[in-house]
């Protein structure tokens, strides 16, 4: 693909920049609503949402890779329970040989689906969930189906220090993952064409985008990225669980959806899913301030995924498509037919 | 196991006969893997064993029963079934307070609504069904902690006796009676009825359908309602065997009962399939279950062979309906 392309998918080339603002409303909420329940927040509060995004957020990174490519990778869940097990085993002697089996088994794991999902072109949703239930159960029979703990605290508290005010080695690690996705994908044809293939495979196809290795390379990526997530995790808390539930999934969802990454593929990047990922965390530290029920977390995040799924499926896009069009259309104002109306429509 | 052999993918003939070998193949391969398991593992072959492989698989049957009706219209699975069975079954031991009657139907009702609301938010939005049900599962929960208080439901001290909901019939725990019937009611409706033929119809082409006519959101909804019956159904059990309610009641339900319908044999990608070849998956993944468990295996090696078994099935199911081939 050419620099100057003349394929445009919509106005997707670019990242929305609602994730920025809703993560500014979410950093002033942190901050003006617990007074008011007699609460109050500090720098710590940042401190904690970046500790949690900076292993949630790295499963969002993931799984957001493969949402920009149109697919889905309900798999994470498994490969971040995968990877901090492989690395807490593998890493007893020494917890580089840990990450890197953690993250290179995930990576395999990945790229293993990804070729099953572009070469046979099946659907990716029922392929990772033959997957999840594959990597939960390796990492459960590794993990003799419990929680294993790693003797080497040293790591998980080199990992913790607070570096500034809102800074850990861990979370440094998370922003870097971040950074070099993000600059991958502006810098280089990477972004464009992950985001050609998300739009529209055949006509990405045409076009000289290598459709099936940007989806294995996706996969492969998602799988790694949720891997170093769960590997962070494992030894940040000196434990690895063998089943972490669907929580990092619905986190990883909520957070890709919130920040301007779409269901249907060909939109968003790495800082709509950071902006999603920290506002998420905010919500949750906004909370525990509060000092709010565990269910009460619950429930916002059932609603707010629900909400946030039904705003990015194909009704609600279209109905927005079409006011925007029409909007469009009357500061043209010029008379249309209903022909142009459909062609609109139809370039969502 | 086997995935429908009716072909439509006259397209390419020479990949469709492909696949067909390759299902063939691998049907054979998964029959010899079972046998050979089966045989050569202490007390599979027993009376007894037999009862708990059909015991166990009657509870997973009726959700998969329901789950069947989804994955025909088109509309992948519903990972909300489990939670829901959990707390159908919260429902249930609460409600016994009113009578037996009005307890099977207010909770009834409630897996239906449940369930019922997550296909009317699918089918009138075109919202991912697997998504909204992972949310709706976790508000569930929720929900169910806060009425709740987080303890378990026990059922009224004076309330009406429900033992027969568990206790043999004729040498048959009473629960493989519910799931022949539900097994039943749920081919006929789904073969005989408009509203199964639409079901069908609409998974096999959901555009299609809609430019014929049919009235889809109805029907997604109608779909996740009888999955929401069946999995309410199946929570009345689970609560009269365990006598009570609570959320870490749902173990597996999900997952078995989404494996049971595709090792069953129904495409994921929808539009072919029946009950019936459901409920021989129900009985094959318990089957498999009870064998791994009795060579010793841990539960996380089962969660492994379902895994394998369903990932394979799922691209078995791609080949043969020549959807997969996408350019």
């Amino acid at each position: 693909m050419s620099r100057r392309n003349s394929l445009r998918f919509g106005n997707s080339t670019k990242e929305p920049k609602w994730p920025l603002f809703l993560l500014l409303a979410l950093v002033v909420l942190t901050f003006a609503a617990p007074p008011i329940f007699g609460h109050s927040s500090s720098s710590f509060t940042i401190y904690n949402a970046l500790q949690n995004t900076s292993c949630l957020g790295l499963v969002a990174l993931g799984l957001g890779l493969t949402m920009i490519v149109g697919e889905f990778d309900l798999s994470v869940a498994g490969t971040y329970a995968l990877g901090g097990m492989v690395a807490v085993k593998a890493g007893a002697g020494s917890p580089f040989i840990g990450i890197l089996a953690g993250v290179a088994v995930c990576v395999v794991f990945g790229l293993i689906q990804g070729v099953i999902i572009a070469k046979l072109g099946v659907n990716s949703m029922a392929v990772t969930l033959g997957g999840s239930l594959v990597a939960l159960g390796i990492a459960g029979t590794i993990g003799d189906n419990k929680s294993q703990s790693y003797d080497n605290y040293d790591v998980g508290i080199f990992l913790n220090q607070q570096i500034g005010t809102f800074f850990s080695v861990r979370i440094l690690i998370g922003v870097a993952a971040f950074v070099a996705v993000f600059l991958l994908m502006t810098l280089t044809n990477l972004g464009r064409a992950m985001r050609a293939t998300g739009g529209g495979r055949r006509a990405s196809r045409t076009a000289g985008v290598r459709v099936d290795a940007i989806v294995i390379m996706s996969f492969g990526a998602s799988a790694g990225f949720a891997g170093l997530g769960g590997v962070l995790q494992a030894y940040g808390t000196s434990t690895a669980t063998s089943n972490p539930g669907l929580f990092p999934l619905i986190f990883a969802v909520t957070a890709c959806l919130l920040g301007g990454i779409g269901l249907a593929g060909g939109r968003g990047g790495a800082v709509g899913i950071a902006c999603g990922a920290l506002s998420l965390a905010l919500l949750s530290e906004f909370f525990s301030t509060v000092a709010a029920p565990q269910y009460v977390t619950g429930l916002v995040t059932g609603l707010l995924l629900i909400l946030v799924t039904a705003a990015a499926s194909p009704l609600v896009l279209r109905k927005w498509n079409e006011s925007r069009a029409r909007k469009a259309m009357q500061e043209a104002s010029m008379p249309q037919t209903s022909s142009d109306k459909q062609s609109i429509s139809i370039g969502e | 196991m086997s995935t429908s052999l009716s072909t439509k993918s006259m397209v390419n003939l020479q990949s469709a006969s492909t696949a067909k070998k390759i299902t063939v193949l691998v049907t054979v391969i998964f029959i010899a893997l079972l046998l050979f398991g089966t045989l050569t593992t202490d007390g599979f072959y027993s009376t007894e064993n037999f009862k708990a492989i059909i015991n166990s698989a009657a509870l997973v049957g009726v959700i998969a029963v329901g789950m069947t009706y989804i994955v025909i219209s088109g509309n992948l699975f519903s990972l909300s079934v489990g939670t829901t069975a959990a707390v159908s079954a919260m429902t249930f031991l609460w409600a016994l307070r009113f009578g037996m009657i009005a307890a099977i139907v207010i909770t009834v009702a409630f897996g239906a609504v449940v369930i019922g609301l997550q296909g009317l938010l699918v089918g009138s939005t075109g919202a991912n069904p697997i998504i909204v049900t992972i949310g709706a599962g976790a508000l569930l929960e929720a929900m169910a902690t806060w009425i709740s208080g987080g303890v378990s439901v026990y059922p009224p001290a004076d309330g009406p006796s429900y033992a027969f909901l568990y206790n043999p019939l004729f040498g048959v725990p009473f629960p493989v009676y519910v799931f022949i019937v539900v097994v039943i009611i749920g081919e006929l409706v789904i073969k005989r009825s408009k509203f199964g033929r639409g079901i069908y119809l609409m998974g096999e082409s959901p555009r299609a359908g809609r430019t014929a006519g049919l009235p889809t959101i109805a029907l997604t909804t109608g779909a996740f309602v009888t999955a929401g019956i069946c999995t309410a159904i199946a929570g009345i059990l689970l609560g009269a065997f365990n006598q009570s309610g609570t959320l870490t009641s749902t173990g597996t339900l999900t997952v078995d009962s989404i494996s049971a319908v595709l090792v069953g044999g129904t495409a994921v990608v929808g539009g072919r399939g029946s009950v019936t070849r459901t409920a021989v998956g129900a009985i094959l993944v318990a089957a498999i279950g009870d064998m791994l468990l009795l060579r010793g295996y841990s539960p996380p090696i089962q969660l492994l062979a379902l895994g394998i078994i369903v990932t394979v099935v799922v691209v078995l199911s791609y080949l043969n309906s020549g959807k997969g081939s996408r350019s």
